[in-house]
């Protein structure tokens, strides 16, 4: 078995490494009080109706049958690509890469336009630039245009 | 001014606030307003914030570096009182119900364990015990089968696939629940069967550690098992 254990979503000098794996709480839980607003989460709204991808539906299915007609049944249980490992404290997502198929491969995307996000805000953190507003609104993703 | 709420706690204690760094660019400074009993940590709300990666963190740090201190009720991110007068209002109005909930996580915190096994693995273990899987999967594999026969395997596997995730992920949770006070059932994504939070008491966490550890390792090395905590109780307020 593969176990990691990350003590939390914002410690071991990684910024925010493990966010990802708390981000629906921080957003979708908590205590909220009805009288008052809730920022717009344009961008983080998509993001969450895409990882609710997985539905039943023909596409899910022939892709379950394709992933089991590509099964080499013959040659049995695959052997154990990795050691039982246990991970402290990891800043990257041991779990990412290690499942992809089926089940995974509609919400691939999504996890990476995030990461890519993350890599934006952290390199605009460490040195912001200032870009011209012409210049920054030409392509980017909603999420990032309210820079500035 | 609105005004950004992070977390509710008691009123009075003294906290690190000058240390931390609020929402916003630059980062907004932190403060309290008091209620009666209760007192919210805020900064003043940023124009046009939005959910950036560097605000949900900062929102997160925040709550985080709080839940070190004392009990907290961590705010849902972005959360806006149109001012501070309003807020303290309500912290007042709905004082009772706060403070029961206060009372009742202090001492714990939650804890997120994601679940996900090797699809391959799974797959096998389907075809290996559905007979009419195996038929279907050898029609096709031979260039016999028909479009029809494609979506019934898959529609067949699909079932088993939920169907074992389901028992896997409550197998997992009755292991976890004498440990835990509460449990939260997540919406599992990407790939994974089981996305539970559970709210643990300080003196069981090295029990719901130990728990979690035979867990994994009695699943198997098809299984892999995240762990994330300990957290601010998000799921539990």
């Amino acid at each position: 078995m593969t176990l990691v254990q990350q003590s939390s979503a914002t410690s071991g000098g990684s910024g925010s490494g493990n966010l990802y794996d708390v981000l629906e709480l921080i957003l979708d839980r908590g205590l909220v009080i009805d009288a008052f607003v809730r920022v717009s989460l344009v961008g983080i709204e998509i993001l969450k109706i895409d990882a609710r991808i997985v539905v039943a539906s023909v596409d899910t299915y022939l892709r379950f049958a394709e992933a089991c007609n590509r099964l080499d049944l013959e040659s049995g249980r695959k052997a154990p690509s990795q050691l039982t490992d246990l991970v402290g404290d990891m800043t990257e997502n041991g779990a990412k890469g290690k499942s992809k198929g089926a089940l995974t491969g509609a919400v691939e995307a999504v996890t990476e336009s995030l990461q890519g996000k993350k890599d934006d805000s952290g390199q605009e953190e460490e040195a912001p630039r200032k870009r011209p507003a012409r210049k920054s609104s030409s392509s980017r993703q909603s999420a990032q245009r309210s820079e500035g | 001014m609105s005004t950004y709420v992070y977390a509710l706690t008691g009123a009075g204690q003294p906290l690190p606030l000058e240390e931390l760094r609020g929402v916003g660019e630059p980062a907004a400074a932190l403060r309290t307003v008091r209620g009666r009993e209760l007192m919210a940590v805020v900064s003043d709300a940023p124009d046009r914030l939005r959910a950036k990666r560097r605000d949900v963190s900062a929102h997160q740090e925040v709550v985080e570096a709080l839940m070190r201190e004392t009990a907290v009720l961590p705010m849902r991110f972005g959360l806006v009182a149109p001012d501070d007068e309003q807020l303290s209002a309500s912290l007042i109005e709905r004082e009772s119900a706060y403070q029961q909930r206060l009372e009742e996580i202090a001492g714990h915190a939650e804890y997120n364990l994601k679940a996900s096994r090797d699809e391959e693995d799974l797959l096998r273990e389907i075809l290996r015990d559905s007979e009419p899987a195996r038929q279907l999967n050898e029609r096709i594999r031979t260039g016999q089968g028909t479009h029809e026969d494609r979506v019934a395997l898959g529609e067949l596997v699909s079932g088993e696939v939920a169907a074992r995730h389901r028992a896997a992920a409550e197998r997992v949770e009755n292991a976890l629940s004498s440990c835990a006070a509460e449990a939260f059932l997540g919406e599992g994504a990407e790939g994974h069967f089981m996305n539970t939070s559970f709210l643990v008491p300080k003196e069981r966490e090295a029990l719901f550690h130990q728990t979690v550890r035979t867990t994994a390792d009695e699943a198997g090395e098809a299984y892999t098992f995240t762990l994330t905590g300990p957290l601010p109780p998000y799921s539990f307020v």
